[in-house]
């Protein structure tokens, strides 16, 4: 496009690419967004300078509202105002009727749905999935970078629990592409805020990441050497947080007020805000008056530490059994552990901190604020990524948290990858057919460390299709499953005898199909389709106008010169062509137009490179030259 | 050395002999400099086919770090490198004598969750097995120093066993234990 422009050898006009890259961290309570600006990692505000955006979505008449302004309607407008949307990530509907005790959305039936199993809320707005709820945050948080930093978004990378399965990343990863975000890597929770504690400290050695949200828990034990930072082991718990911690509380108080009918959502979102309430203040003081008034419900009364402690003990001591067994999976000793860092907004309570001390014989690290850590870490992350410090030496090491099986005779899982095994990795299968001439062949995916179908969580069922007919037993089928760096599974299939590559159907269990997002995704660009337009459009229009004025100026100094009467007639002709269509609203015609415009101008520019590099050449010796291209060269 | 990766065996891959005494450290720094220089990350901003590759290479030096690591899993790689294919799943060992021990072990080790001092005699247990695996290891080093390929063979059907036996202690004290914690 720059054609008609110039420089003068020895000046760069690269300057220095900076590409926009975010850390996004996507929570159950609250999201943030991060990026590295001249060297420093900073989470950006809104423009009323707040860092969190509060995970919540409000379904209005005719607007969406994401954040603190949804949040109002949390306990006016239950039903459409959707909190911890997280909790539902890649969930089936069996999953959803445990989780949604704290809740109480209404779903619609999955198997009115023809394409897939995904849960749907009904709000306002339709019936809707985790991943579009989830989506409107990211594009709020997307919207938030863009605004701030005032240039495109290269691409983002996007935390999710370690603990995550298959379908809970592969929800996330539809999300952002409904939001229109390049993924640049799925990054599990506990290693980036171990990337923004290792760059901080510049310590080295094992540690272990605790970290626990509102909705998730995560264990993860690492080793930190000269910039790599390799997952020994994960474990944790992806439907444990700080909203069981209330939703124990919101009981206690139930029980302690000997209320009945507390079931509608107004209430339970009341009382579970209340407990919240209570349970943040228990952080500061030993003892918490609590105030309930809605509806039917009236009940003052206070709560203490002790019957926290009491309350919330057996939860705090599931984390903990994850942390034995991450420790023991990554074969390593309380002893060997270097730090504890705490991570999460539910490590402010207090008992977990105590709880967690007690565990590892050792004062965990608090001093780094919970919220932020995992932004900034994946911040850290999305800049080496897109290429900003091409010398940079970090790496980040990670595992599957989960054992991938495959169902086998009798409704038993057969292992092909094991947890904690570092990805990417591969493996390879090989079946047979049990039928003469079978060219057919199911494969259903679990995932998990349980030995019965029935106790594992279903991935997906493939169906392999398209080998030769061949006796029973005679096909060799090799199924390979890889599992990329973002955990998440890619499955492919041959048979060995007649190499055919074998087509696969993926049946996700949990899943959106490919065929619903596609489908969802045209259904947003048409609501966007109009801006688009409009925008493109005064792009173009400002493209035209540059090129004209490059064009004007360098007619001034020497379009006389360079050019033959019938050569500057010939430019003059489309210039004008040019000057006349570019208030028309057809963005296209103006695009040709300026193209048109910059193939008829380019033997000017040609001559008009050499003629400057002649002169430049003669005020300067060849050696100066020389060294002004190779710092140019290294600026750029 | 890229598309080489895929092709070249671990031990090469790792700057190793082909030899079952390996330097762990080694293997380590090793995994270290081919993560640096092969890791999907690396390749961000690459094309498709760039990345798929990366993906490819990276999950086959996973692949040889987990082999060279693991006593077993060597073994029997030295063995396929020998010609020799072993099944994990479907080799077992006919000496009667030894396949009686292991029942014995079995049999222990399905009583012990009513046991007492259940923790203490798995402990025990994890204690003799490394002994017993250490003396097979020795086997099978012997014999496929003089190219005994056959004998080789049979002592990794018989450490197999004791890999099993150990994944099984191993799983029965961390239930134990996280059944103490709740």
């Amino acid at each position: 496009m720059a054609l008609i422009q110039i420089a003068e050898p020895g000046e760069s006009t690269t300057a220095h690419q900076h590409k926009l890259a975010v850390g996004i961290d996507l929570g159950t309570t609250n999201s943030l967004v991060a990026t590295v600006r001249s060297g420093d990692v900073k989470t950006l505000p809104d423009a009323d300078g707040r860092h969190l955006l509060p995970s919540v979505v409000h379904y209005a008449e005719n607007e969406v509202h994401v954040g603190v302004t949804a949040q109002q309607f949390s306990v006016k407008d239950p039903l459409n105002t959707i909190i911890s949307v997280k909790r539902f990530m890649g969930r089936g509907i069996d999953d959803i009727a445990v989780e949604d005790a704290h809740y109480s959305y209404k779903f619609t039936n999955p198997a009115s749905n023809a394409d897939s199993v995904v849960p749907r809320i009904k709000t306002r707005a339709g019936d809707l999935s985790a991943v579009e709820i989830s989506a409107q945050i990211l594009k709020t948080l997307k919207q938030r970078a863009v605004e701030t930093l005032g240039d495109d978004l290269t691409g983002a990378v996007i935390t999710v629990p370690a603990y995550f399965d298959d379908a809970q990343r592969q929800a996330t990863k539809d999300a952002a592409r409904l939001a229109d975000i390049n993924v640049l890597r799925l990054l599990n929770e506990p290693t980036a805020a171990a990337v923004a504690y290792g760059l901080d400290s510049g310590n080295e050695g094992v540690i272990a990441v605790f970290d626990l949200g509102g909705g998730t828990f995560d264990v993860s034990i690492l080793r930190l050497h000269k910039g790599v930072f390799e997952v020994l082991a994960t474990g944790g718990d992806s439907a444990l947080g700080g909203d069981d911690f209330d939703y124990e509380i919101s009981r206690w108080i139930i029980a302690q007020a000997k209320f009945r009918d507390v079931d509608s959502p107004e209430i339970k979102r009341y009382l579970m805000q209340q407990a919240r309430s209570a349970k943040e203040a228990l952080a500061e003081q030993d003892i918490v008056d609590i105030k309930i008034d809605i509806e039917h419900c009236q009940w003052t009364g206070t709560l203490n530490r002790d019957t926290l402690k009491l309350l919330l003990t057996p939860l705090v001591k599931k984390t903990l059994l994850s942390c034995r067994r991450a420790l023991r999976d990554a074969e390593v000793e309380k002893k060997d552990i270097n730090e504890v860092i705490m991570v999460g907004g539910s490590t402010r309570t207090l008992l977990v901190r105590e709880m967690v001390a007690d565990f590892f014989e050792r004062e965990p690290l608090t001093s780094i604020d919970p919220d932020k850590v995992v932004a900034t870490g994946a911040a850290l992350q999305a800049d080496v990524l897109v290429g900003n410090k091409p010398d940079d030496e970090m790496l980040l090491l990670d595992v599957i948290p989960l054992s991938l099986g495959i169902e086998t005779m009798g409704g038993l899982v057969e292992k092909i990858i094991h947890r904690n095994t570092a990805i990417p990795v591969a493996k390879a299968q090989d079946f047979t057919t049990y039928k003469d001439g079978q060219t057919a062949m199911a494969v259903h995916v679990l995932q998990g460390d349980r030995e019965l179908v029935s106790d594992s969580r279903s991935l997906a069922r493939f169906e392999l299709r398209g080998f030769p007919p061949q006796v029973a037993g005679a096909a060799r089928i090799r199924v390979t499953f890889q599992v990329d760096a973002d955990g998440l599974l890619i499955v492919s299939a041959c048979e060995e005898n007649s190499g055919v590559e074998a087509s696969i159907d993926v049946k996700p269990s949990y899943g959106l199909s490919d065929t619903e997002i596609e489908r969802m995704l045209r259904e947003s660009m048409e609501h966007a389709e109009d801006d688009m337009h409009s925008r493109s459009l005064r792009e173009q229009q400002v493209e035209a106008e540059r090129v004209l004025q490059a064009l004007d100026a360098a007619m001034v100094v020497d379009g006389d010169q360079l050019l033959s009467v019938v050569e500057k007639a010939e430019i003059m002709q489309v210039r004008q062509r040019l000057i006349d269509i570019k208030a028309d609203s057809d963005k296209e015609i103006i695009k040709q137009t300026i193209k048109q415009l910059e193939d008829t101008c380019e033997d000017y520019v040609a001559r008009r490179m050499n003629s400057n590099i002649k002169t430049a050449m003669q005020g300067h010796s060849i050696e100066e030259y020389a060294t002004d291209k190779k710092s140019a060269a290294e600026e750029s | 050395m890229s598309e080489e990766i895929l092709t070249s065996n671990f031990f090469q891959l790792f700057g190793l002999p082909v030899s079952y005494d390996v330097d762990l450290d080694q293997i380590q720094q090793q995994y270290m400099l081919l993560q640096k220089q092969f890791h999907p990350d690396k390749f961000a901003n690459a094309s498709d086919q760039a990345k798929r590759l990366s993906m490819q290479q990276t999950s086959w030096i996973n692949e040889a770090q987990t082999t060279l690591k693991d006593p077993v899993l060597r073994a029997s790689y030295l063995l396929k490198l020998n010609g020799v294919d072993f099944n994990f799943e479907n080799e077992t060992t006919k000496d009667v004598a030894f396949l009686m021990q292991q029942l014995e072990m079995r049999e222990k080790l399905e009583n012990i969750k009513n046991e007492p001092e259940s923790l203490e005699i798995l402990d025990d247990l994890a204690k003799e097995l490394k002994v017993s695996a250490s003396v097979l290891m020795e086997g099978f080093v012997k014999s496929f120093e003089v190219n005994n390929m056959d004998d080789a063979r049979e002592w990794i059907r018989k450490l197999q066993f004791m890999q099993k036996a150990k994944m099984e202690i191993t799983k029965l004290t961390a239930d134990i234990e996280d059944e103490l914690m709740r």
